[in-house]
């Protein structure tokens, strides 16, 4: 990922006291009857990055997007959106801001053009004369243009989903939040939405994305939050993300749970994997964990350092799913599993 | 990441917010057309209004048949008869069903009972509890139009409607009577002649009223569109409370709840037959309307204002 600090990149404001946030909260929380929802999320979009926004369902992450968007009323919490706090002044930043939320949203009897002209109709900046232009333009871009004259009813899920995002560019936007933009596309059409990300943050625009597709977020972001039961986990660069994670050792041994006790009683962190142990070796030499388990007397048929990728970070930030995994089933790689069970 | 900190007044001008343009908003022109437009590409509104137009032609030809074959005491047609009130429906149909003045007013009056506010109601379920069934009330809100905007729009999108099923009644019975009878029988209550232009006004504040009338039940419609995202409710919610209303009304140990009911009004309409017009009760019905109207409207205002989009 090059294009990281694409920051400089952006004509926004020009000012020289660090990096501006397209978006950001503080202690943002939300509880639906005695739900916690959300819980003293941090966020923070700097300008001109494509964040991803990941966790599994139920983290948050659309409840966090919801209340961005002022559709729904924080329970506590700040949020600023370009600058502007929210929602007090929402009416002046969302023309602004494009989103597709929880799926697109359109009626059934209308075409996808006539659908998409209703909302054109009420963006502020479009002149009475630009609608039809810009609803073309829209549809042009999510490549609907021939469908355009179809009854919604008889859109496929992709093609539902592109006109969601085409109306969440019916108008030049500086913050773009699409949740989950590849639900229900076929693997081209998931290239199509990466193209016009890619698209938007080469012309500066902000783009939030959330997904629970760990590829999703490392082929189109530059930073990452990562959300869990509504509370962020972690964020900031990928790359940094990505390094970040603690080194592990992963062990192959036929007694894995005697391995793990005598780790752990030894005070090295280790879990139970459906590949092995997996040893944290943050402040262990890896020399001396395999001494301690052959001490014991625990057999260690091979031994290898892991790099820890995003999706070993995501699985072990949100989810403990080795552990759970390997119990219940031990054939299934841990992430596969995680993939599975959305 | 720098500690900016989340103090950022409304008056920070320079630094940020200097950055957005200032505040606009959609024309509500727009808005509004882009409304109607959509209400009148939805099939199922014209199917009920065909239906609202196609039922003074049937009442009138039937009511039309019945006489020729002898001058019978039965009066036929769908639209007619009905659950019936106070107020000499019954005579109306049998003397007179088929004059181009008593038709439209007689077919209005029978439709208020029931198919017109149940027009309304499926306009106001659509409104508002459609497109949160549909995800396009985010659509709205995104662009963003400010909820309260939204609701006047939406608002005056029943109002075309009540107006367009009232008008299209009363036209469609006009034309009826007219094709059926000419100008014969364009007479009062009270057997007086009536002109041509004095029967058309009569009509014209028949519409008016009946809209008045329909945007009550409306409004309510509205408040309780505001709180669901099924349509269906809305229309249910309508009828069931037009059946309560109605029974209520046949009561007569609650004659002092009467006056509190929306439909009580409805057969003061017959007052427009009579020479001269006498609008007492009319205007009581409309005093009736406004005050439904109003606490409709406050509370899909509150609802709509503070409900999760």
């Amino acid at each position: 990922m090059t294009t990281a600090r694409a920051e400089e990149a952006v004509p926004g404001p020009g000012k020289g006291s660090g990096t501006a946030f397209a978006a950001r909260t503080r202690g943002l929380r939300k509880v639906y009857r005695g739900t916690v929802a959300v819980d003293g999320v941090d966020l923070e979009v700097p300008e001109g990055a494509v964040v991803g926004m990941l966790g599994p369902n139920g983290s948050g992450k659309t409840t966090t997007i919801r209340m961005l968007l002022g559709l729904v009323q924080p329970t506590e919490g700040e949020i600023e959106l370009l600058g502007v706090p929210v929602p007090g002044e929402l009416d002046r930043v969302l023309p602004h801001v494009g989103a597709l939320v929880e799926g697109p949203g359109f009626h059934p009897f209308l075409s996808g053009r006539e659908n998409l002209l209703r909302f054109a109709a009420a963006e502020p900046f479009l002149a009475g004369g630009q609608l039809d232009g810009a609803v073309s333009a829209a549809l042009e871009r999510v490549g609907l243009a021939d469908a355009a004259r179809r009854k919604y009813r008889a859109y496929s899920l992709g093609m539902k989903q592109r006109l969601g995002l085409a109306s969440a560019l019916l108008a030049p936007r500086r913050l773009v939040v699409l949740d989950e933009p590849t639900n229900g596309l076929d693997p081209a059409g998931t290239q199509e939405v990466r193209r016009i990300i890619a698209e938007l943050h080469d012309n500066g625009v902000t783009v939030l994305v959330s997904s629970h597709l760990l590829a999703e977020v490392e082929a189109t972001c530059t930073h990452v939050v990562v959300l869990n039961e509504g509370v962020v986990v972690a964020q900031g660069a990928l790359d940094d993300l990505l390094e970040s994670g603690s080194p592990t050792l992963l062990v192959s041994t036929p007694d894995g749970a005697w391995a793990v006790d005598t780790l752990r009683d030894h005070r090295i962190p280790a879990r139970l994997a459906p590949d092995g142990v997996r040893v944290d070796i943050t402040t262990t030499a890896p020399a001396t964990v395999i001494e301690t388990l052959v001490r014991a007397g625990v057999g260690v048929d091979e031994a290898r350092r892991e790099r820890t990728g995003l999706e070993e970070a995501f699985a072990r930030l949100t989810h403990d799913v080795g552990e759970v995994v390997g119990e219940l089933d031990a054939d299934e790689p841990a992430v596969a599993q995680e993939g599975r069970a959305r | 990441m720098t500690t900016q900190g989340p103090m950022a007044l409304p008056e920070a001008d320079a630094v940020p917010s200097g950055v957005l343009p200032d505040r606009r908003r959609a024309p509500i022109t727009r808005l509004l057309r882009a409304e109607v437009r959509w209400i009148f590409r939805r099939p199922r509104t014209l199917a009920v209004l065909g239906l609202l137009a196609a039922l003074p032609v049937i009442t009138g030809v039937a009511v039309d048949l019945t006489m020729d074959g002898q001058g019978a005491s039965a009066p036929a047609g769908p639209g007619g008869g009905g659950p019936g009130g106070p107020g000499g429906e019954p005579p109306i149909f049998v003397t007179m069903a088929t004059s181009a003045f008593v038709l439209p007013l007689g077919s209005l009056m029978t439709l208020l009972m029931l198919l017109l506010p149940l027009t309304v109601a499926m306009a106001s379920g659509d409104a508002l509890a459609g497109e949160q069934s549909h995800g396009a009330m985010r659509g709205w809100l995104l662009a963003p139009v400010a909820r309260g905007r939204l609701l006047v729009v939406k608002a005056v999108g029943v109002l075309v409607v009540a107006l367009a099923a009232s008008a299209l009644v009363v036209t469609s019975g006009l034309v009826t009577g007219l094709v059926l009878a000419g100008t014969d029988g364009l007479v009062s209550m009270s057997g007086t002649e009536l002109s041509v232009a004095d029967v058309l006004w009569r009509l014209a504040i028949a519409v008016a009223w009946a809209t008045v009338y329909l945007m009550a039940v409306g409004a309510v419609a509205l408040a309780i569109s505001a709180s669901t995202e099924h349509p269906m409710v809305v229309v249910v919610s309508v009828l069931g409370g037009l059946i309560v209303s109605g029974v209520l009304m046949q009561i007569s140990a609650l004659d002092w709840l009467h006056p509190y009911l929306l439909p009580t009004s409805v057969t003061s309409l017959v007052d427009l037959i009579r020479d001269p017009v006498s609008f007492d009760g009319l205007g009581e019905g409309a005093f009736r309307a406004l005050c439904y109207l109003a606490i409709g409207m406050s509370l899909a205002y509150a609802r709509i204002t503070t409900r999760d989009g």
